[in-house]
């Protein structure tokens, strides 16, 4: 068994629900966000905006895994990447080596609520007792695996059955995202991949990611054109990290 | 709607050199330094270059890289996974240098020329070399940054520690201690030109390592960074302290400027570690059609 995800880039609205979807599932920081979003138009004489949803790929040779000086960033079986806050020492190691750069290290200016120093919201006060965020660690999209787990204790089916799916998936209004097995040749997952020739950011790191794309509009050439000249703003990281 | 740069953008890596990441700079630099410093204290057999790179590692490496950690203290949790990760290794290499150092001072000093010492000296030694070479051994294995991926780097760092002790070695030997004085210069001239060579090398290499090694190089040679590659790396690190070592091989020079030219030296040493860790860009994410 090995949890993926499949995004479909022509059903994508750019509503943003699956950023908020997260926000709420998991009582991020303001300063964070695990998935993210980005639009752009396909150029061209008839151009048309793409958007690409993109969080942890959860690889299954995942660089970060290999990396992790203490242990705290481990694979399970299911093929999910998992952080344990209570190991991470935030060397950054991993944040560095993930080539996607889907990770981020909670430091203490993007942990400083929604209203800073004015007051704590009742959301965040239930946030700190139900999911603890460390300052000082790293963190990333985790497939929503606490409610995999409680949903397949309970026989469950994810990306089948609500309570057992990753709530990003769940709240895509457009049903851009779908959520499987991998490994199951039947599930949804796989018939999107085969049929509509899905494929993975950057395979040529050979770390096999288990997010998939499918009907991308936009050049899967990681190659842009080098001008010979430096860029204006060569500048790491957009909002929300 | 905004944009994340970093996906459709060649993007540099920050954490490792912006804000806090200047304490992990520090670490890696001096690192390198105190490796290359008792490699060649072993040589002269020098106890003063023996204690001071003990010092900059146990002391300056150690608490810097200690005050970059974001829990700085659960650090002993970072030695249980050196099977794969080569800074749970590297930590390994500086916790054995620190014990096998502080060992064989004690030798030197109490029983010098006995077989202990020298067996301590050797594991010493061998520890020190790894300490100098890790650092580039972890950039080297990144995959998402080409500019990195290159065997060349770890041997430009070591080259580099290496340089940097030499010329902290000249300024031991000014200093009246125990160094050969015109060795550690020679040592000095032939690691300059090395290291100059291994500098130009690497970075026609990078220049061809996909389009994004080509703009990191780009970046270095033109772009924000381009004051300390040429000022840093170029002029204090290798220019001017190469006319003063090859000047002092025809005339008498002040020691003054010995000490100048050595300063220079580390001022080089940092800038390239700097510059190394400041271009180095990811691919974009995705790619916009041309």
């Amino acid at each position: 068994m090995r949890w993926g995800m499949v995004v479909d880039l022509s059903k994508c609205v750019r509503c943003y629900a699956c950023l908020a979807a997260c926000r709420i599932e998991h009582f991020l920081p303001m300063g964070i966000n695990w998935p993210k979003l980005v639009a752009m138009d396909t150029g061209g004489d008839d151009p048309t905006v793409s958007t690409y949803s993109v969080r942890c790929n959860q690889c299954k040779d995942a660089p970060c895994v290999e990396v992790c000086p203490t242990g705290a960033t481990q694979q399970r079986e299911d093929g999910i990447v998992s952080i344990d806050q209570d190991k991470c020492v935030g060397c950054r190691y991993c944040v560095v080596a993930c080539p996607y750069q889907n990770r981020t290290f909670l430091s203490k200016d993007k942990d400083q609520g929604f209203f800073p120093g004015i007051i704590q919201t009742d959301f965040e006060k239930a946030g700190k007792k139900l999911y603890k965020h460390q300052v000082g660690t790293t963190e990333k999209c985790n497939f929503c695996a606490e409610r995999i787990d409680a949903g397949t204790a309970k026989g469950l089916k994810p990306g089948v059955d609500r309570e057992a799916t990753p709530a990003c998936v769940n709240t895509c209004p457009a049903r851009a995202l779908t959520f499987g097995d991998l490994d199951d040749p039947n599930s949804e997952v796989s018939r999107l991949i085969s049929e509509k020739k899905g494929f993975q950011l950057h395979p040529e790191y050979n770390t096999d990611p288990s997010v998939y794309f499918i009907d991308g509009k936009i050049g899967q050439s990681d190659e842009k054109k080098v001008d010979d000249e430096p860029q204006k703003e060569l500048k790491a990281i957009g909002v929300g990290d | 709607m905004e944009t994340h740069q970093w996906m459709i953008n060649y993007t540099r890596q920050t954490e490792w050199i912006d804000r806090r990441g200047i304490f992990l700079w520090i670490a890696f630099y001096t690192g390198g330094l105190g490796g290359g410093l008792y490699l060649v204290s072993l040589y002269f057999n020098s106890l003063w270059g023996m204690l001071i790179s003990w010092l900059i590692i146990a002391v300056i490496k150690g608490g810097t890289h200690l005050a970059y950690l974001g829990k700085p203290t659960r650090f002993w949790r970072i030695v249980t996974r050196p099977q794969t990760s080569w800074l749970a290794r590297g930590f390994i290499f500086v916790m054995l240098f620190v014990i096998f150092g502080a060992i064989q001072l004690v030798l030197t000093y109490w029983q010098p020329g006995s077989a202990a010492e020298i067996v301590f000296k050797a594991l010493g030694g061998i520890m020190a070399f790894a300490v100098a070479l890790y650092t580039g051994i972890i950039l080297k294995n990144m995959k998402g940054v080409p500019f990195w991926n290159s065997a060349l780097l770890p041997i430009l760092f070591v080259l580099c520690g290496i340089l940097g002790g030499f010329g902290l070695s000249v300024a031991i030997a000014l200093a009246g201690g125990d160094v050969n004085l015109s060795a550690a210069e020679m040592g000095s001239r032939i690691l300059l030109v090395a290291n100059a060579l291994v500098i130009i090398i690497y970075l026609l290499q990078a220049d061809h390592r996909e389009t994004v090694g080509r703009q990191s190089v780009i970046e270095q040679l033109r772009g924000h960074s381009a004051p300390i590659f040429w000022i840093g790396i170029v002029a204090l690190g290798i220019v001017i302290p190469l006319t003063i070592a090859f000047t002092s091989l025809y005339t008498e020079i002040a020691s003054g400027l010995i000490i100048f030219g050595v300063a220079c030296e580390i001022i080089g040493g940092l800038a390239l570690r700097y510059n190394v860790l400041k271009v180095g860009a990811y691919k974009p994410l995705v790619a916009k059609p041309q």
